[in-house]
């Protein structure tokens, strides 16, 4: 008995449940079916207003909430790809960075004196020449050969020239005649030629080797910088013919350099540093390299827990003419980093206490396609040639000189070299130089491309030193610090070390603050659909329902019923030429005129939506018991009221 | 009794909503409800019935997915910082300035003097030169009378020994005054291999030798590569042991006042003095001095950019006067720091040297974080595991403060007394050689231990707000050669009221701190999800899907509590039944069941379902239906004419 209810009830549902769409069969009709029903607001308000004025407002309404719709959708896509940036501060054991420390001065130069005993001749030769310094008046350092060795063909292809009176006379260093350089060989664009009334213009020139008639001139305000330069050039040509293993000896070694060595408190020597050699520093020692896989750390700040050095500089044995000053210079850098010490070292004084404290920051950046960073430098399409992680500075270095191998045939001597290419030097590459400069020339401005190929890498690390100095040793604790640092040195030097051939250095973190700057995608997808959401409902309180809505209605459903109307057209078209053919007014056309409403019409494929048509009219016999008569009633009623109501829309959707 | 009022009341509104069953509850509410899925379910054909069961579970479920990443994202306290830099009038940074050297060599000699002939007998061993191949610092022959006027009682605690190294396997260890009870000359002989004469590689290292106390085997050496590290930690060691024993007042006298440190000072166009400067007595740097460090008095402000509105000072350090063997760097330490915060001149100070003019170029960097959940921070530092011991000098929390405090009080747990460079927690002394023999050896292993170190990062935590002073430092030699003697002459008369000169390059500093341009940079962080945040993301995602809102979950809900009294009901009707059976065993007869009852009543859902739905197929379908035999018709009817002004009025509001 308690199973009776339901079974009716389900009879009902089954009543129910497959109420079918509208029975448009007009695309007015669909339409109308559409605001009524739709989930959306505002179509529905369309169809119900009175008066045409309302209507049209809410025509206009909903019409504009749309535009605001995609105009603001469109807007959130846009703005999808923003990063936001959080920063971060960490309290914690930080690792300590490597740090690299090079003596400015490259090699001992009384073990260079064999090498380029010729090369300083030739200088002090320009000195005297063109300054009329000699070297009686300096304080000899030492007899560099004797004067009767002829002076090398080489430096006499690159002679340095001084200009008299800014004409094109220019007097030889060698054969120390007047000649005319003629007035094409002038290059203006590549030379800084300098305005002013300095009638003392000293410079060289660089002509390239197969055409004589094609040079440029390298002129300098100041005669220093014109014979350093001149000096570096000779020298670059003369080191890049020596071996890397001889190169080494000729340098510092670490015993050399660190006298005293302090990290974190406890003792370290020479095992703690790596050597690295640098093509214009020379040996190179880098602290805590991660060469053994372990890398030191600090679990302490201040000056008492870092790297606490005493450098031992020997000023005695400075190369006169490549370095003129004095003292060391280090980079902090992270142990997967190259050390571009030429570039970005810090130097450091000598008879002076050099306190760094560095602050660490890390910062991160989204790449592609927030920001047009890279991750690793697998994407660029520039040979990484040093051994370490990528940098943009190590993609402009290989992308220079892959150019430089390219079209002068070698490398050049300040970057590593790449895979089966040489150093240049004049005795196999006589055109090296000229070809350098001009490429040196494009690079600078940005005409080789590399600027352009590299990219900066997505994240890096960053030490932020705080440089202080003091003085060192104090003019009260010198006498003692100075007896006992020669005691380190070696017991058997007698003789006492002088100030100004020390450096003492700390590296320390000044707190143990990490501070990680990171760029964080400032939206998500699902963000984007819960905005999304946000401006269709705030408008039009639509959903993806909607979305889905519109679409079955306004494509599936009105093509349809196009797609209907083209066949009914087609088929009484067909008819009528068939009635004129046959000429018998067949019952047929009737039916066809309401085809749309004939099952047997309609296509089996066409959507459920008007599955109702597809269904046979309501019967006129009455059901037992179900339909009562002030059902219909309403049903009447209902549809009467549209009609009366819509009567212009109605003829809109019907064209 | 209650029950059965609900009970009632659930039924009535059960015959006016949602029906009787499960089924028809579903109908109802996909019908009525505002969320857009559920409704299309209902109103179209088999197939397309079908497709939107489907999208309105998938649709469903995404919303449901996406809000748990939702809440989530809230529930991780993601923050946004955000940036600004400019100027603005900004209280000036406390500076403090110390000299290098913490007391002055003249006062503190008759306490040192001891110590400085031991270390300098003991280097004048170290240093002899090598002779032929005999082991380097000894025999005594000559420093045997030396030896008898040195304290050695101070020596024997905290011994420098020589480590001989000739054989790397067996290395030799060289006390270098010979003191043991064996007397003299004893263990000379000891070296085995003198031989070697190669003395390219050196073969001699200093040591600290530690011991837990004294006499005892215990001991460590702390060695040493190179020796003038060697001596100047044991140099530290031992003066340290000595002055702690003196007390603070004492210590105050001994190091630099004020009047004679700071000669000259200009805060923008306004003079200062050294009576500007607030006194606090630093282990490391004795005496140090602290401009504007707003303890008692309003923090000054500066509102111009530029060395003219700044600080300008001019210090002497006469380094003349300083320890010889303890601090080796001269020049002033400075530091700048916020006001009310204890300068940890090691951690963040900076030098200047001396006889140049030191400029520094001062931005503030500030980092405002968000505490607890945001960041693991700590506002003022009462909720750190740590005593902060600083909270005598009535300063703030920092980071410093505590992991020292946390060092201290470590300290005093294991080696029973405090160390000198830090604050003393109550009760407890410093520690010294005589009280304390084993100190050195205590706290040279729990300097190195690292699992303590740990523990203290681990126990402090850094405060929220973070501010760092970034300085731009540069230096020009001051004073020029042709200003220098009269700026000498001038900065003499009016320290010392006389016309010689007392001052020299060697001693005199000059500062200038001042803002720079752009004077701070403050990154301020904000909550990057809120809880509006996550009610517009979560309104946003549930009306992008399906339209719905907080009303259509309540709908949900009302429906869940619907098909609960369904349960009820039903489980009341199958009990009733059971009951029937039983009683029609015994009538043949049954009286009509609560289901009987309920369904006389007619469902108003139902209806206006019914007289939505058009005459359609299914109704024909249904044809095919018997129709049902327990369904009086006359009752069905009358109740049909009631629903009709009600639906009118609906069809109307719509």
């Amino acid at each position: 008995a308690a199973m009776a209810p339901r079974k009716k009830i389900t009879a009902k549902i089954k009543k129910t449940l497959p109420v079918t769409g509208p029975q448009a069969p007009t695309l007015s009709e669909l339409m109308k079916w559409y605001c009524l029903n739709t989930n959306t607001h505002g179509c529905r308000r369309i169809v119900v207003s009175r008066g045409r004025l309302r209507r049209f407002i809410w025509i206009l309404l909903t019409l504009s909430a749309v535009g605001l719709i995609l105009w603001q959708c469109a807007e959130l896509l846009m703005n999808y790809y923003s990063a936001s940036v959080s920063v971060t501060v960490q309290f914690q054991k930080l690792p300590f960075p490597a740090v690299t420390i090079c003596n400015i001065n490259p090699y001992k130069y009384s073990a260079m004196k064999d090498y380029l005993s010729e090369l300083d001749r030739e200088t002090k030769n320009a000195l005297e020449t063109f300054y009329g310094f000699s070297e009686g008046k300096s304080k000899v350092r030492r007899s560099v050969g004797d004067g009767n060795s002829t002076g090398s063909e080489l430096f006499q292809q690159i002679p340095l020239l001084k200009f008299e009176d800014f004409s094109k006379t220019v007097i030889d260093l060698h054969s120390g005649q007047k000649r005319k350089i003629e007035g094409k060989v002038f290059h203006k664009d590549s030379s800084i030629v300098n305005s002013g009334d300095s009638n003392d213009i000293i410079g060289f020139q660089l002509c390239d080797a197969n055409n004589s008639s094609e040079c440029a001139l390298y002129t300098f305000s100041s005669g220093v910088n014109a014979i350093q330069e001149w000096y570096k050039l000779h020298y670059m040509n003369i080191m890049a013919q020596i071996p890397l293993e001889t190169k080494e000896k000729l340098s510092y070694s670490a015993d050399d350099l660190i006298l005293t060595c302090f990290f974190d408190g406890l003792s370290c020597d020479k095992r703690h540093f790596t050597r690295f050699h640098h093509p214009l520093h020379g040996n190179c020692y880098t602290f805590n390299s991660g060469e053994n896989e372990t890398i030191l750390s600090t679990s302490t700040g201040g000056s008492e827990y870092g790297l606490h050095v005493v450098l031992y500089i020997d000023e005695a044995d400075y190369n006169p003419f490549l370095v003129t000053s004095t003292g060391a210079k280090i980079i902090v850098h992270d142990q997967n980093e190259y050390p571009f010490i030429e570039d970005i070292g810090t130097e450091i004084e000598t008879a002076a206490a050099t306190s760094i404290g560095m602050h660490f920051t890390r910062s991160r950046k989204l790449s592609k396609p927030y920001s047009d960073c890279t991750e690793t430098g697998a994407d660029i399409p520039v040979e990484n040639l040093y051994n370490k992680s990528y940098s943009l500075q190590i993609c402009l270095h290989s992308c220079f000189q892959k150019a430089m191998v390219e079209s002068c045939g070698c490398a050049q001597y300040a970057q590593p070299l790449p895979a089966g290419a040489e150093y240049c030097n004049y005795k196999k590459n006589p055109n090296w130089m000229y070809c350098y400069y001009r490429l040196h020339e494009k690079f600078v401005k940005e005409q080789l491309g590399c600027q352009q190929i590299c990219k900066d890498a997505c994240s890096f690390k960053e030490w932020a030193l705080t440089t202080s100095i003091a003085q060192w040793p104090s003019a009260v604790s010198e006498d003692w610090m100075l007896r006992v640092l020669s005691w380190d040195k070696g017991q058997k030097i007698n003789k006492k070390l002088n100030k100004t051939d020390l450096a003492n250095l700390m590296v320390f973190y000044e707190d143990l603050n990490e501070r990680f700057i990171s760029e964080n995608p400032a939206n998500t997808l699902v963000i984007l659909l819960s905005n999304f959401g946000g401006q269709l409902g705030l408008w039009m309180s639509c959903s993806v329902v909607c979305v889905i809505e519109i679409v079955e209605v306004f494509f599936i459903d009105s093509l349809s019923i196009v797609m209907r109307r083209q066949w009914q057209k087609a088929k009484k078209w067909w008819n009528g030429r068939k009635r004129k053919q046959g000429g018998k007014p067949s019952q047929e056309s009737e039916l066809e005129r309401h085809g749309h409403e004939n099952p047997v019409c309609i296509d089996e494929d066409l959507p459920t939506f008007n599955t109702a048509l597809r269904l046979p009219l309501p019967q006129e016999s009455p059901l037992p018991r179900t339909p009562p008569p002030n059902y219909s009633t309403l049903r009447l009623e209902n549809s009467s009221a549209f009609t009366e109501q819509l009567p212009d829309t109605l003829d809109v959707g019907q064209h | 009794m209650k029950l059965k009022k609900y009970f009632v009341r659930a039924l009535h509104r059960l015959q006016k909503g949602p029906g009787y069953t499960y089924k028809e509850l579903l109908v109802w509410y996909c019908d009525n409800t505002n969320t857009h899925g559920p409704k299309r379910i209902i109103k179209e054909g088999p197939k397309k019935k079908f497709v939107w069961f489907f999208l309105t579970l998938l649709f469903a479920s995404l919303v449901f997915w996406q809000w748990g990443i939702l809440i989530n994202t809230y529930l991780s306290y993601n923050v946004t910082s955000s940036l600004s830099i400019g100027f603005k009038t900004m209280k000036f940074p406390a500076v403090t300035v110390c000299n290098a050297n913490p007391f002055k060599y003249s006062e503190v000699k008759p306490l040192l003097k001891e110590l400085d002939k031991l270390i300098e007998a003991a280097l004048e061993r170290i240093l002899q030169p090598t002779q032929g191949d005999s082991i380097l610092p000894l025999p005594l022959n000559s420093s045997d009378n030396i030896s008898e006027t040195l304290d050695l009682r101070l020596w024997n605690q905290i011994p420098l020994v020589l480590i001989d190294e000739h054989d790397k396997d067996h290395p030799v260890i060289v006390d270098i005054f010979e003191t043991n009870q064996t007397g003299p000359g004893n263990q000379t002989a000891a070296p085995p291999d003198t031989s070697n004469t190669t003395s390219e590689e050196k073969k001699y290292k200093l040591a600290v030798k530690l011991c837990s106390h004294e006499g005892s085997n215990d001991c460590i050496y702390r060695n040493f590569t190179s020796a003038a590290q060697a001596v100047t930690e044991w140099y530290i060691l031992q003066s340290t042991s000595i002055l702690s024993k003196v007390p603070l007042q004492e210590r105050i006298r001994m190091g630099y006042q004020a009047e004679d440190m700071i000669l000259a000072c200009l805060y923008g166009a306004e003079p200062c003095n050294y009576k500007n400067f607030t006194q606090i007595y630093h282990p490391d740097h004795g005496n140090c001095y602290i401009f504007n460090w707003g303890m008692d008095e309003e923090a000054l402000n500066s509102s111009n950019p530029g060395a003219e509105f700044g600080l300008k000072l001019i210090l002497d350090i006469s380094q003349q006067d300083y320890i010889p063997y303890l601090s080796s760097a001269a020049g002033a330490r400075l530091m700048l720091h916020q006001q009310k915060s204890f300068p940890f001149l090691k951690d963040q100070g900076i030098y200047a040297m001396a006889g140049t003019e030191t400029s520094i170029g001062v931005l503030v960097d500030e980092l405002e974080r968000m505490g607890y959940p945001y960041s693991d921070c700590t506002m003022n530092g009462s909720d750190v595991p740590v005593k902060n011991l600083y909270s005598e000098y009535n300063t703030s929390y920092s980071i410093q403060a505590c992991l020292r405090s946390c060092f201290q009080n470590r300290m005093v747990e294991i080696c029973g007394c405090g160390h000198y460079m830090f604050p003393l927690p109550e009760g407890v002394n410093y520690c010294n050689n005589e009280d304390n023999p084993g100190w050195a050896y205590c706290y040279s292993s729990l300097r190195s231990s690292i699992g303590h170190r740990q523990f203290c990062i681990d126990s402090c935590k850094e405060t929220c707000n973070d501010t760092q002073y970034k300085m731009t430092i540069s230096m020009a030699d001051w004073p020029s050669e042709a200003s220098e003697d009269w700026i000498f002459h001038i900065l003499s008369y009016e320290r010392d009221m006389s016309t010689n000169v007392t001052l020299d390059r060697n001693g005199i500093i000059k500062l200038n701190i001042y803002f720079q341009e752009y004077n701070y940079r403050t990154i301020s962080e904000s909550a990057a999800t809120t809880i509006v945040w996550l009610l517009s993301s979560l309104g946003g995602q549930f009306g992008f899907w399906m339209g719905g809102s907080v009303l259509c979950l309540i709908e949900f809900g009302e429906i869940i509590i619907d098909s609960l009294w369904i349960t009820i009901i039903n489980v009341i009707s199958w009990c009733k039944g059971l009951k029937q059976k039983r009683a029609q065993a015994r009538y043949p007869d049954a009286p009509p069941t609560v289901s009987e009852l309920v369904e006389a009543h007619t469902n108003l859902g139902f209806q206006h379902e019914d007289s939505r739905a058009p005459p359609s197929g299914a109704t024909c379908r249904d044809e095919a239906l018997p129709p049902e035999p327990g369904t009086p018709p006359p009752n069905y009817d009358s109740l049909r004419v009631q629903p009709l002004d009600v639906l009118d009025v609906d069809s109307d509001a719509e």
